[in-house]
């Protein structure tokens, strides 16, 4: 049994957490719910002795333990899988494992951890090349040998942190018919998400918290995905409203993807074979697909920054010309942290990324900063950006505040054209409704949108247009006459 | 609550003062090194007392020591801008000392060979320009390896060092070398064309405070200017920089083209201003400023103030070394190379107390009653 009790903490004036009790029996799964900055990855940095609680107290098996520092937990059997992988690229699986598991100096004793690693891989019905270099894997993969690292370890205790952000729908399912094995052999499993229908799916307890407060600690049976997303973020859900389509506002498209084949060469990988794609003011077409079916070459090709072999990328002229390989229109790339933002640089400069060369902003390369921090005051404002000030690093913030911040810069001006790809990837419900109705927002404004998703159900329900992308081909579908069974028979090929 | 109240306090101080705590920790470092060397020669049996006291009137006792330190900053302040801007921008120019060098080698050929007829009003400045010109060419010369071989910066900058380094060594055993010599030294160049000195009796040349005024000109580039966020933004973060539309690569050249000017303009300085001729031996200013730039946090206001420091430090250390006390050159040397080391210490210590403080949740304005939390800066 693993129970935790009013467990508080606070960082100076901030309550990060607040009287939080819960307790999971060995062979069950019990789910963590909450929104972004709810507590939940405090909760998990005390468990993993990480933090330390200024109240409560955490009991395992019935002992009173107080977890120090992650060596701690990992003595007491408790395992973490982090949502960002702890892993290192050029090392093999079974060396990755053997960090975790090796104690003090030595050799690696290579066959009997090989022997436990292939244990429990037969165990979840995995296969696993103990010899390829992590940095090869699959992120699915990748999650596995971290899965396996904290068995070896001795985790009796399974923590995931948003385990399914990164997967696609198949490995999700594989996932969690995983976790539930290894319930059924007597682990205890804390799934931490903000999916509620996994949860829903999967975890017979719930702890759902909001604002560092318990919202609700109990079984998951007799409560609806709805009743969920109302507790965590204290209030209903307003379904996401879409007009019908406005699509042929224009019949002049404003991008036209002709016959482009890119990719293959020697290293093989993705490629793109012959696509065809328009594009019109007004709508947002969306394409579907498991990642890695060309998506990446794709928004390569788009930016300018890959030259496909044949075909040709057409814009409206009154856009700009594609020869320029600069993307004239919005983009809310896919990695906000590594694309679409400067972390280290402040929440001010990272609004103005794009507007800094324009009248007023700067006159004749000059930069005005008065004009800077009103415009940077009047996004924040009107994108609801928390942030505690406009100098604030970027990173210091929130996922969610992040990609509004991105949504801020490229969306104020109601751009033209707009390149999005998974825009909702890592945000909580409420961070992810807002960006999905700022999508909106813009179409109705008269953009063109190219909506790059692997959420299908979020593709859908905001997509006058879905096309699906499957091994380099893209194939349109007649939604929304086509239903979404259709539309996730092509994602798979069949 | 009183401790994490004061942090909160003392984070807030530092963001909006963060000039002064650096400046801070750079006198903490200095004295900390100064208290350790003090010591250390002490017990070796010098006395520390004579030492500092020498020390001090060398380099700043009185208008003549005064202004041989600041002669003695001027080629580190302008080669250490030539690291600190690079650096800034995202591009690791090792190779200051190799564009100071073909700067001054072209100043010396156009003075004392390629010119010879000219005007002696054209001469001097045709000469500045085009030493700066050549050192930003030079430095330009590795972006462009970059650009169409794929040579890392970092790389071809170190080794254009060494060709420079032998190219003036031909040039001075060759066509500059002075006629009844066999060493490899260039003719004394005509006193016309040397830079004015503004203090009768010193060495204190008009390109000191020109150096001076450059460091503040690159300083409002930096802070005021559309090109000066740019390659910011652009040092930091590539990508993003790329995708928000900023030209990436020509402002990487751009930086690149006006810090080897800035190098070159050192080597320009120094031969018109100080030596007034050339040896293969010619100083390693290109490399001391590397650590100049370093310890003024890339800013050019702090490079400007590091460059001071490394003047009053070498000039002090030469009147010691000079005087009874027979204290060997190299010791200013260590404490300079201690100096940074500490400054860097302290600079990752602060810098991880902040992290530390700064990666746990962020406070959310009380007022804000919305529904998508405070942020919390670990999801």
């Amino acid at each position: 049994m693993l129970e935790w009790f009013d467990l508080s903490k606070r960082f100076g004036a901030v309550t990060a957490l607040q009287g939080v009790s819960f307790s999971i029996e060995p062979g069950s799964i019990g789910g963590i719910l909450g929104e972004n900055g709810a507590g939940k990855s405090t909760l998990m940095n005390i468990l993993f002795g990480l933090l330390h609680p200024d109240a409560g107290s955490l009991r395992v098996d019935g002992r009173v333990v107080m977890v120090r520092s992650p060596r701690v937990a990992r003595r007491l059997g408790l395992g973490m899988v982090h949502q960002h992988f702890k892993l290192v690229d050029t090392l093999s699986v079974l060396e990755n494992i053997a960090l975790a598991v090796g104690r003090g100096p030595g050799l690696i004793p290579r066959r009997r951890l090989g022997r436990q690693v292939q244990h429990w891989a037969d165990q979840l019905g995995w296969r696993l090349d103990l010899t390829e270099p992590v940095g090869r894997l699959t992120v699915g993969q990748q999650q596995r040998v971290e899965i396996i690292k904290a068995l070896c370890a001795g985790g009796r205790w399974l923590i995931l942190d948003e385990p399914t952000a990164v997967l696609t729908p198949q490995e999700t399912e594989n996932l969690l018919d995983s976790l539930r094995a290894l319930a059924h052999q007597g682990m205890g499993v804390i799934f931490i998400s903000h999916k509620l229908a996994e949860v829903r799916q999967i975890c017979t307890q719930v702890l759902i918290l909001r604002r560092g407060r318990t919202v609700y600690a109990g079984a998951t049976a007799g409560l609806s995905v709805e009743a969920m997303a109302q507790k965590m973020i204290g209030r209903p859900l307003e379904p996401l409203t879409r007009a019908a389509s406005s699509a042929g506002l224009s019949s002049q498209p404003r991008l036209e993807l002709r016959a482009v084949c890119a990719g293959g060469g020697r290293r093989g990988g993705e490629t793109l074979q012959r696509v065809n794609l328009s594009l019109q003011a007004g709508e947002i077409h969306g394409i579907a697909g498991v990642a890695g079916h060309g998506q990446d070459l794709l928004v390569r090709c788009l930016l300018g920054a890959l030259r496909p072999t044949s075909g040709e990328v057409w814009l409206d002229p009154a856009l700009g010309h594609w020869r320029h390989r600069v993307w004239p229109g919005a983009c809310i790339p896919e990695d906000r942290r590594r694309e679409g933002l400067i972390e280290t640089l402040s929440v001010q400069s990272n609004l103005m990324l794009k507007d800094y060369r324009r009248r007023p902003f700067s006159v004749l390369g000059v930069c005005r900063f008065a004009r800077w921090r009103q415009r940077a005051t009047e996004l924040v404002e009107r994108f609801d950006i928390r942030c505690r000030d406009l100098n604030a690093p970027v990173g210091t913030l929130s996922g969610g505040n992040q990609q509004k911040v991105v949504l801020a810069r490229e969306l104020a001006d109601t751009p033209p054209l707009i390149l999005a790809v998974n825009p909702t990837r890592g945000l909580d419900v409420g961070a992810t409704q807002f960006v999905l109705r700022q999508l909106l927002a813009a179409r109705y404004a008269g953009a063109a949108i190219l909506l790059i998703h692997s959420d299908l159900d979020e593709l859908l329900s905001i997509s006058d247009r879905v096309s699906v992308l499957y091994q380099g081909r893209l194939q349109a579908t007649a939604w929304p006459a086509a239903s979404r069974d259709d539309i996730g028979r092509l994602m798979l090929g069949v | 609550m009183a401790a994490s109240q004061a942090w909160f306090l003392a984070r807030r101080a530092g963001r909006e003062f963060g000039w002064i705590v650096t400046l801070a920790q750079a006198v903490a470092a200095c004295a900390l090194v100064l208290a350790l060397v003090l010591t250390g020669l002490a017990v070796v049996g010098y006395s520390p007392v004579a030492i500092v006291t020498r020390w001090a009137c060398g380099a700043a006792g009185g208008v003549y020591p005064l202004t041989s330190s600041m002669v003695e900053a001027c080629p580190l302040l302008l080669t250490g801008l030539a690291a600190g801007l690079t650096f800034r921008a995202g591009v690791l120019n090792i190779g200051a000392q190799g564009q100071f060098l073909v700067g001054a080698v072209t100043a010396v050929g156009l003075t004392t060979r390629w010119l010879p007829a000219a005007a002696p009003l054209v001469a001097m400045p045709l000469a500045i320009a085009a030493g700066a010109l050549a050192g930003g060419l030079w430095a330009l010369l590795a972006s462009v390896l970059e650009r169409y071989r794929a040579v890392p910066v970092v790389l071809s900058t170190i080794l254009l060092n060494f060709v420079a380094l032998y190219l003036i060594r031909a040039l001075l055993h060759g066509p500059l070398q002075a006629t009844g010599t066999a060493a490899p030294q260039s003719p004394l160049i005509p006193a016309r064309d040397w830079l004015g000195v503004l203090i009768p009796l010193s060495s204190f040349h008009w390109g000191v405070p020109a150096a001076f005024l450059v460091a503040v000109g690159f300083w409002w580039f930096n802070t005021h200017t559309t090109w000066g966020f740019e390659t910011f933004a652009a040092g930091l973060n590539p990508a993003a920089a790329n995708l928000a539309g900023i030209p990436v690569r020509a402002r990487q050249f751009l930086i690149m083209f006006l810090g080897g000017g800035c190098a070159g303009l050192a080597g320009v300085f120094q031969v018109l201003g100080v030596t007034h001729f050339m040896t293969a031996s010619f100083g390693d200013y290109g490399y001391a400023g590397i650590a100049v730039a370093l310890l003024g946090r890339l800013n050019p206001l702090g490079i400007a103030l590091a460059a001071i420091f490394f003047g009053l430090l070498d000039v002090g250390s030469q009147r010691v070394q000079e005087s009874t006390l027979a204290l060997p050159q190299g010791v200013a040397d260590v404490v300079k190379a201690l100096v940074i080391l500490f400054m860097l210490l302290l600079g990752a210590y602060l810098a991880r107390r902040r992290l530390r403080v700064t990666s746990l949740p962020d406070a959310a304005p009380p007022t804000s009653a919305g529904s998508a939390g405070p942020p919390g800066g670990v999801n």
